[in-house]
C-alpha cells in the first residue's frame, strides 16, 4: 500500500483507565448513538485470586485497521477506508446486510435496526476534518488516550511509541489493528 | 457487543440456494450423460430443470428481507467487487437464476407453450415473440450452467469461509461441505418427489439419482472427519471454536441430528437400496451395462422390457417408502448443516 500522508491512530494506557465511562457518554452524545448500543466500551476483567485480586479496566473501539476485514466484505464499498486509515461507513450506501458485522475481529460494529444500517466508531471524522479530537480522547479526564498522526514525528503518538511498550490485540486475525494498548 | 446477526432467514436462504443448484446439476448431469431413449432419465432431468429456479428464487427474497432495507437491495448491483464474497455471489446468483429459468422453459412442452400464450390478455399478446422452442439449447445450457450451479452451490460455503475472525468458519472444508450438502439435497429433493410422485416409474429406474446421492453423502462425510482432525490440530482459537459442536450447546444437534440422523442414516438407507445392483446376478439395465446382457439382447423398447426384466423383488429393494425416508433426512441434513454453522460460527471469535 502506498504510504499514507496521515495515519490516524489511537494510543491507550490501559492502566490509567477508571472505568467512568465519560469516552462512551461523550460518544453517545457526539454521535447520537441509541441507548443500547454503543460505538466504544470498556471492558473489565478480574485477575488473580482472593485476597490478591485486581480488576483491569481496557477501553475498547473500532481499530481502525490497516486491512479492515469489514471494508473487503462490503458488498457495497459503504465501508471505506479514508485516505488517513479512518474505517467508516457511508449510510447511504449501507444495505444492512451486517456481513462487516461478522467479519469484525473485536465485533466493534452494530446494527441501528431504526436506520437500518450498521454504524461504528469513525473517530470522530467530522471533527477530525475540524481540526479537533474525537469525542472520546477529548473528554477522558484520566487521559487515557492519546489519539494522533502516526506519520508526524512530533506528534505525541508517534512519539510515546517509540519510547514505551505496546500491545496489538488480535493480530492473529491479520487485519493490522492500530490501537495500540501501552504496556 | 457479541450478537448473532444471521439467524433463520439466512439459514434458509444458504439451504434454498444450495438446494437449487443441486437440482440444476444432478439434472444437467443426467441431461448430458442419459442415454436419448431412457425416458426415466429423461424425467430425473425435466423434473431437476422445471424444480431447479423456484427454491433459490424464494431464498433471495429472504436474503432481501433480511437486509436493512429490503428497497436498497439494488445497490448490490451497482457495484462488484471481487474482494467480497456476497458481492461476486450476489452477481452469481443473478446469472444462475437466468441460466436456469432459461433451461426450464427449454423442458416446457409445445401444447403447454401454446396454452399459456393462447390464454395471454390483448394487450399482452406480443409477449408472443418468447414462444419459441429452447429445447435444442438443453445440452449446451446444461453444459454453461453446471459451473455455475456449483458456483452457486460452493459460494455460500466461501461466504461463511472467508471471515477470517470466525474460527469456526475459516477453513476451506466449509465450502466444500456446503457444496456437497447442496448437491446431496438436490438429488434428495428429485427422490423425494419422484418416489411420490412418477407412478410410471419403477424407483430402481432412478439408481443412478441414490448412486450420486450416496456420492455426495460419502464426500460430506470425509469432509467433516478433516474437518475435525484438522481443526484439532489447529490453533488455539479454531480448538476452542469446535467445543461448540464437541461438548457445547451445538453438540447433541451435530452429532445426532445432523451426523447420525441426516447422514449416516439416509447413506445406509440408500447403500442398502443399491447395494443389490452390485452383488446380485440381476438382468436390469442391458444397455447400461450395470449387469449382465439381458438374454433378449439389446433392447430399444426400454421400458416395457425392463418391467420384464425387473428383478424379484426379494433381490432388489428400492422401495418408495424407503425413499422418501432417506430423502427427507437428507433434507433436513441439509437445512441443519446451514442452521449448525451459521449459528455456532457466529458464535465463534478470536480469544
Amino acid at each position: 500500500m502506498a504510504m499514507r500522508t496521515k495515519r490516524y491512530a489511537l494510543a491507550i494506557d490501559a492502566k490509567k483507565c477508571i472505568d467512568c465511562k465519560a469516552c462512551v457518554v461523550a460518544c453517545r452524545a457526539e454521535n447520537g448513538v441509541p441507548l443500547g448500543k454503543s460505538r466504544n466500551w470498556i471492558n473489565e476483567e478480574l485477575r488473580g485470586d482472593w485476597p490478591k485480586l485486581m480488576e483491569v479496566f481496557e477501553p475498547e473501539q473500532c481499530h481502525h485497521c490497516e486491512a479492515p476485514a469489514c471494508v473487503r466484505v462490503c458488498p457495497t464499498g459503504a465501508s471505506y477506508q479514508r485516505a488517513d486509515g479512518v474505517v467508516a461507513v457511508n449510510p447511504s450506501e449501507c444495505v444492512g446486510c451486517r456481513y462487516c458485522m461478522i467479519a469484525c475481529p473485536y465485533d466493534a460494529r452494530f446494527f441501528r435496526e431504526d436506520l437500518g444500517v450498521v454504524e461504528k466508531c469513525d473517530l470522530c471524522a467530522h471533527r477530525l476534518d475540524r481540526g479537533e479530537l474525537p469525542a472520546c480522547v477529548e473528554t477522558c479526564p484520566s487521559k487515557v488516550r492519546i489519539f494522533g498522526d502516526l506519520n508526524d514525528p512530533t506528534s505525541e503518538i508517534h512519539q510515546i511509541l517509540e519510547k514505551r511498550q505496546y500491545r496489538l490485540k488480535k493480530r492473529e486475525a491479520g487485519t493490522g489493528p492500530q490501537i495500540y494498548y501501552l504496556l | 457487543m457479541k450478537t448473532i446477526e444471521w439467524q433463520y432467514l439466512i439459514v434458509s436462504y444458504l439451504f434454498l440456494g444450495g438446494l437449487s443448484a443441486g437440482l440444476y446439476f444432478v439434472s444437467a448431469l443426467t441431461e448430458l450423460f442419459r442415454k436419448d431413449d431412457d425416458s426415466a432419465q429423461e424425467h430425473i432431468a425435466r423434473l431437476g430443470a422445471l424444480l431447479a429456479s423456484w427454491p433459490v428464487m424464494l431464498g433471495c427474497t429472504l436474503l432481501v428481507f433480511d437486509l436493512g432495507h429490503w428497497y436498497r437491495a439494488y445497490k448490490l448491483f451497482l457495484h462488484f467487487r471481487w474482494e467480497s464474497p456476497m458481492s461476486i455471489g450476489s452477481w452469481l446468483l443473478m446469472l444462475f437464476i437466468g441460466i436456469s429459468l432459461i433451461y426450464a422453459y427449454g423442458w416446457t412442452s409445445r401444447d403447454g407453450r401454446e396454452h399459456f400464450f393462447g390464454r395471454l390478455p390483448r394487450r399482452l399478446r406480443f409477449l408472443g415473440i418468447l414462444n419459441v422452442d429452447v429445447a435444442p439449447w438443453r445440452r449446451p445450457l446444461a453444459i454453461a450452467g453446471l459451473p455455475v450451479s456449483v458456483g452457486v452451490a460452493i459460494y455460500t460455503g466461501v461466504l461463511l469461509g472467508a471471515v477470517q475472525s470466525r474460527p469456526f468458519w475459516n477453513t476451506n472444508l466449509v465450502a466444500q461441505l456446503f457444496l456437497f450438502s447442496a448437491l446431496s439435497s438436490g438429488c434428495a429433493l428429485l427422490i423425494l418427489v419422484l418416489a411420490m410422485r412418477s407412478r410410471k416409474f419403477e424407483m430402481y429406474q432412478f439408481r443412478s439419482l441414490y448412486l450420486l446421492d450416496v456420492c455426495f453423502l460419502t464426500l460430506e462425510f470425509f469432509i467433516v472427519v478433516p474437518y475435525f482432525i484438522h481443526g484439532e490440530l489447529s490453533v488455539e482459537a479454531v480448538r476452542e471454536s469446535l467445543k461448540l459442536v464437541l461438548g457445547g450447546p451445538f453438540t447433541m444437534v451435530f452429532w445426532v441430528f445432523l451426523m447420525g440422523l441426516g447422514l449416516v442414516l439416509p447413506w445406509a438407507i440408500e447403500v442398502r437400496e443399491v447395494v443389490p445392483l452390485f452383488l446380485t446376478h440381476v438382468q436390469l439395465l442391458p444397455r447400461m451395462g450395470v449387469a449382465t446382457p439381458s438374454p433378449a439382447g439389446a433392447s430399444v423398447s426400454v421400458v416395457s422390457e425392463l418391467s420384464a426384466l425387473a428383478p424379484p423383488a426379494n433381490k432388489l429393494h428400492f422401495s418408495r417408502g424407503w425413499a422418501v425416508a432417506a430423502a427427507l433426512l437428507v433434507l433436513v441434513g441439509g437445512v441443519l448443516v446451514r442452521y449448525i454453522f451459521v449459528f455456532a460460527g457466529q458464535m465463534s471469535a478470536i480469544r
